[in-house]
């Protein structure tokens, strides 16, 4: 299982513009499994993009939209992007021209092996 | 109009391929217009609208370039875009005239011409398309008019216009036959031919620019049927404009309350993150597409889509929502 991990993220680490690739507990907020750029932490990105989506998932859910398969966050110089594996996440962080349709879909393939 | 020194064209090419946000798309784009590159000029302006969605200019441009390729509804919605944050920009008010001179909605042809006019009486485009509006609204009992052919041609480049702002001047647009032989007898391409097909929208019933009913400003991204609607939630959650259709409509007001917390955490996250401020938030869920960006004092855009729209064409949509709502908060805060 470790190895399907290990690929996912490293596979999403290498799309251009991609600053840090984790495999997140989506209740917990803790890495599992990270690659990341220097000067990334990912301990906060971790907690901070899992409470993001638990947070907009809720209120998905409130709002009767169903559960959500992906987040983006959209920031002045970068990216977050969260695609929902069930009881894990898939968190890229990504710079602001980062290759973004690539991001998402090597998110989705990861977040699909992770479920 | 005279061609960019080869010089310019790599400088221009550096910058975007250097900044993604350079303004230097624009006066590319119109090179590559002109060189008849269209695709390349139609993607150069997609991606420079992304960074700069209150650009007049590219809305402008990609208007004309959607317009030429014959995509008359996308020309429509850039001008549209083009007029609620210009509403006296001659270009759109022109375009808009001939759209809706070619779907038959003289009245409002009419309205949108006389305000070209009102800018630019000599154009002689538009007096040509007001004669012809004279005509066929003196012939109101007369067989139903066939659409015309004003405005299928390439549209030819005259010099920049005096509303023109940003880095670049205007490329004026002018359905070319109408410029060469404005004078009676009609020219042979204002004759009546067959209707075109139908675009796939009906123009709607009232001016997009128009801000006189809140629930409607938003209209002009609606087309298509992907986009639900959109709202303005001020930072206590309610509504300030817009509206949402089909299964999501009965929420709206509860909408901005729900979403409340998630903003905040969206601000928090993007800010610990150190990836400066947030721009917005795009959210997938099984039965929609959500997003929502700031626009000012703590208000939102909120945008709905069908769960299964194209994401670049949502957060496209979410741009101009965030513009309109921009030129809406300009005028009535």
């Amino acid at each position: 299982m470790s190895d399907i991990f290990a690929e996912a993220v490293e596979r999403l680490s290498r799309v251009p513009g991609v600053r840090g690739a984790l495999i997140v507990e989506t209740d917990a907020g803790v890495p599992v499994l990270a690659e990341l750029a220097e000067g990334v932490q990912g301990d906060v990105v971790a907690a901070l993009a899992s409470s993001l989506f638990r947070r907009t998932n809720s209120a998905a859910q409130t709002a009767n939209f169903g559960n959500l398969r992906t987040l983006q966050l959209e920031a002045e110089v970068g990216h977050v992007v969260v695609a929902n594996g069930g009881d894990l996440l898939v968190v890229v962080v990504a710079e602001k021209n980062a290759q973004l349709g690539q991001v998402r879909l090597e998110a989705h393939r990861a977040a699909e092996g992770l479920q | 109009m005279k061609s960019p020194a080869p010089a310019d064209l790599q400088r221009w090419s550096e910058d975007v391929a250097r900044d993604a946000t350079s303004l230097s798309f624009l006066p590319l784009a119109r090179a590559y217009r002109r060189q008849g590159r269209r695709d390349a000029a139609l993607r150069l302006c997609l991606r420079g609208l992304e960074h700069h969605p209150d650009n007049v200019e590219g809305h402008s441009l990609l208007a004309m370039l959607y317009f030429e390729s014959g995509q008359r509804v996308k020309a429509y919605d850039e001008w549209s875009m083009v007029l609620t944050l210009e509403p006296d920009n001659f270009d759109a008010l022109r375009g808009m005239g001939f759209y809706y001179l070619e779907q038959e909605d003289h009245i409002a042809a009419k309205r949108h011409l006389e305000r070209a006019a009102a800018q630019k009486s000599s154009d002689p485009a538009v007096q040509e398309g007001l004669r012809i509006i004279s005509e066929r609204l003196g012939e109101a009992t007369a067989e139903p008019a066939p659409a015309l052919d004003l405005i299928d041609e390439p549209w030819a480049e005259a010099p920049a216009s005096p509303a023109a702002r940003g880095v670049q001047a205007t490329e004026v647009v002018q359905p070319v036959r109408a410029v060469q032989a404005p004078a009676a007898p009609p020219p042979a391409p204002l004759e009546p031919r067959p209707a075109p097909a139908a675009p796939p929208a009906p123009a709607p019933a009232t001016a997009p620019e128009s801000f006189d009913d809140p629930r409607r400003i938003f209209d002009p991204i609606l087309k298509g049927g992907q986009i639900l609607g959109a709202l303005i939630l001020d930072n206590q959650g309610l509504v300030m404009g817009g509206s949402l259709a089909g299964t999501v409509g009965g929420q709206a007001e509860a909408l901005g309350a729900i979403l409340g917390p998630a903003i905040e955490e969206a601000l928090r996250t993007a800010q610990h993150l150190s990836l400066g401020g947030w721009k917005g938030a795009l959210l997938e869920a099984d039965a929609a597409v959500l997003h929502f960006s700031p626009v000012r004092d703590g208000m939102i855009v909120l945008l709905a889509a069908q769960k299964n729209a194209p994401t670049g064409w949502v957060l496209r949509s979410a741009q101009q929502a965030s513009a309109i709502a921009t030129r809406f908060l300009e005028v009535y805060s």
